[in-house]
């Protein structure tokens, strides 16, 4: 049966539309997963060598045991974010004569089959080989391996239980968080350590191998925990979508821009009701700490902006950039809808235009706390958000008129490159070029403010031609609206 | 006449799936097109909404061809599938929003929505939930009052009564029956039934072609039914 189950699911790979698409992610996963798995090596093999450069003032023995629960404590947080619950694949089969047991058992198995769980192998086995297994004798090492083993496993279907908890019970992520951010601030301020408590479990399972048999008990009964779980909701609508009361909303301040603000206003509903967009646009956010990396002090006295356009731009800019190369297509669902009523393309790119400059305005005005560094930089970004207002936008919305590519909303954000396509790079080209050669002749020079002023200048140029623009583009999209439709019926 | 079709073809590869060589259809019709899977209905009406290219021909919409310019946004309300909802609204704020773009005001439509209670059956609105979250029938319902709410000079609907309760069926055709006179209503339908009580035009088509084209009278179910039955 579950090798039925894996070939369906292999073909449902295989043979989904946007084939090409999926190859290319997991192609690029695939990259991912290789250089994490070298690196993983490489720590692996080196940890006789690092381990004692890093905590000089201990043995290698309580170096490698503190960092054991650290490592699957990271490892708890990655999965939180990144492990999907397979569950959606299973709706064919319930109503079949196959036993829960059996679809259970396929879900449990499936589980299994993540990066996650192989990382660990890499990093721990060639350090318990060579050390442990030489000094401590082989039971011990064994113990280990068995250890290792039961967190990782226990971890995963602990991760899968929690996800599938906090479907019904949003109290069960917050309560996860919170116990996570307690532990993380207790190990910051020094009240407890990680370190410590794990040195303490594996130096008293080496001392008395038997101990290490708690693990696999452990993780058995999570397994258990989880198996029954699963075994008592196997319902769909459980497993699915959470129940909330949803209230209409109305934004007051975007009605004052007419039809152009309703659309944004709907556009900005959207960005809030689905998690891909809405993690799309609040990476920006993130964004705002690229500063950190680029602003550095002798740069900011030496006035080397060439050195800190691209991280203003990018940080400015980013949810522009992140939210508008998919755009349109985040619309594809209901596209056909936006052509049949009255709508003017006018109106809709006004709408875009509008939900970017906020967008931006907002990302522009939280970077300004670099000022505090230096309030040089307040100028560096004032030229950024005028070349991202001004230029960035009509670039987005020119190459999205190009992107064809259906885009389901409701899917999960991380890891999905679903609609990504050639568009998507070139966008990036002349988005980090531009401003460069803009500034370059000025950087020569030795003339950076001017240089600043000309970035500034030039999107100022192309904000007073909006106007311009917003036709130009209205009329690409009027023509290429079969083709846009089309490709988003898919 | 105030929607005309003339020589309309699209094809895809070398199949030919709608060819309609000359439809005429006067204000204040009800047409309905019949026809079985595959026949070209849901093509044909994304033509006359203008949503795919015709491979030749035209629809000329008040003498306008649909093609060339939007006037006949203003006059023309449709729902084809779900794909026409904006699905992560609630029902009201997809209200207010067609609403909005026909310079409704919240007021209107909330005025306007009073007399569907019956209709939706107290399902529909102040149910806390997006549109997304509705069943297909709750689906349709909405996608249906929306735009007839536009009061359209024409109404384009496909497949209205699928996916609907008796109950909602037969309102729908009273709705429908109440608007005829005023408003051309362009419906397909699988439901043979129906489609002979609502329309006083029957349009046949098969494989994208118009076979039969008739005004509806007692005998049109009996005909309608041996042409299917054979």
């Amino acid at each position: 049966m579950l090798s039925i189950f894996l070939s369906h699911q292999r073909k449902s790979f295989w043979r989904s539309r946007n084939k090409g698409g999926s190859i290319a992610t997991q192609i690029i996963i695939g990259f991912f997963m290789l250089y994490f798995l070298l690196v993983a090596v490489g720590i692996g093999f080196g940890m006789t060598v690092f381990l004692p450069k890093i905590f000089p003032n201990q043995s290698i023995m309580t170096s490698f045991n503190g960092i054991i629960l650290y490592y699957f404590a990271f490892d708890f947080l990655m999965r939180l974010q990144l492990q999907d619950i397979p569950t959606l694949s299973i709706i064919p089969y319930l109503h079949l004569k196959i036993s829960k047991r059996k679809i259970i058992n396929f879900l449990n198995a499936k589980a299994l089959f993540s990066g996650f769980n192989i990382w660990p192998f890499f990093l721990f086995f060639p350090f318990i080989f060579i050390e442990i297994g030489s000094v401590e004798g082989g039971l011990v090492a064994v113990m280990y391996i068995v250890a290792i083993l039961s967190i990782m496993v226990s971890n995963n279907y602990f991760i899968l239980y929690l996800k599938r908890k906090a479907i019904t019970n949003i109290l069960f992520t917050l309560i996860g968080l919170a116990i996570v951010g307690v532990f993380a601030a207790l190990e910051y301020y020094k009240v407890i350590s990680i370190m410590a408590a794990s040195n303490y479990v594996f130096s008293a399972m080496a001392d008395k191998p038997y101990l290490g048999l708690i693990f696999p008990a452990v993780a058995a009964l999570i397994f258990i925990i989880n198996s029954n779980y699963l075994r008592s909701n196997l319902y769909v609508e459980e497993l699915g979508s959470k129940q909330e009361k949803k209230v209409s909303t109305d934004y007051a301040f975007l009605n004052r821009f007419g039809k152009a603000g309703e659309l944004a206003a709907l556009e900005l509903k959207l960005i809030l009701r689905h998690k891909r967009p809405r993690y799309s646009v609040f990476m920006g956010l993130f964004f705002l700490l690229y500063g950190y990396l680029f602003y550095k002090a002798p740069y900011i006295a030496a006035d080397a902006f060439s050195k800190m356009i691209f991280a203003s731009i990018f940080m400015t800019g980013f949810s522009v950039l992140s939210y508008g190369q998919f755009m349109f297509a985040w619309q594809s669902s209901h596209f056909d809808g936006l052509l049949i009523n009255r709508i003017d393309f006018r109106d809709y790119i006004k709408g875009k235009f509008l939900l970017f400059t906020i967008m931006c305005t907002i990302t522009t005005v939280l970077a300004s706390f670099y000022g505090f560094l230096s309030p040089k930089l307040l100028l560096l970004h004032l030229a950024a958000y005028l070349y991202n207002i001004g230029f960035c936008t009509v670039l987005v919305l020119y190459l999205a008129t190009f992107n064809y590519k259906r885009i389901d909303i409701t899917r999960s954000a991380s890891f999905n490159f679903q609609g990504m396509g050639a568009t998507q790079w070139i966008l990036m080209i002349p988005f980090i070029l531009i401003p460069y050669l803009i500034y370059l002749p000025f950087g020569y020079l030795n003339r950076p403010y001017l240089g600043l002023m000309t970035i500034g200048f030039f999107g100022l140029i192309m904000l007073c031609m909006r106007g311009y623009w917003v036709n130009f583009i209205a009329k690409k999209l009027e023509l290429k609206r079969y083709k846009i439709a089309e490709g988003f019926r898919e | 006449m105030i929607l005309e079709v003339k020589n309309l073809q699209k094809v895809y590869g070398d199949k030919t799936v709608v060819n309609i060589e000359d439809l005429q259809i006067a204000a204040g019709e009800t047409v309905g097109l019949v026809g079985n899977n595959g026949a070209g209905k849901t093509t044909f009406f994304r033509m006359l909404l203008d949503l795919i290219r015709p491979t030749n021909g035209e629809v000329l919409s008040k003498g306008e061809n649909v093609m060339q310019n939007d006037n006949w946004k203003n006059y023309t309300a449709s729902f084809l599938d779900e794909g026409f909802l904006i699905d992560y609204l609630t029902p009201e704020e997809y209200f207010i929003f067609i609403g909005s773009l026909h310079n409704m005001s919240v007021a209107d439509v909330s005025a306007y929505l009073t007399q569907y209670n019956e209709f939706f059956n107290g399902e529909i609105l102040n149910s806390g939930k997006y549109i997304r979250d509705f069943s297909k029938g709750n689906q349709n319902k909405v996608g249906i009052a929306a735009a007839l709410m536009q009061k359209p000079e024409i109404l384009i609907l496909d497949e209205p009564f699928a996916n609907l309760d008796p109950t909602t069926q037969i309102r729908l055709k009273k709705l429908l029956k109440e608007q005829t006179g005023n408003m051309t209503t362009f419906i397909s339908s699988h439901d043979l039934n129906h489609v002979t009580d609502v329309c006083n035009r029957i349009i046949l088509v098969e494989k994208g072609k118009i076979i039969k084209d008739f005004k509806t009278d007692e005998n049109t179910l009996k005909e309608l039914e041996s042409y299917f039955s054979a």
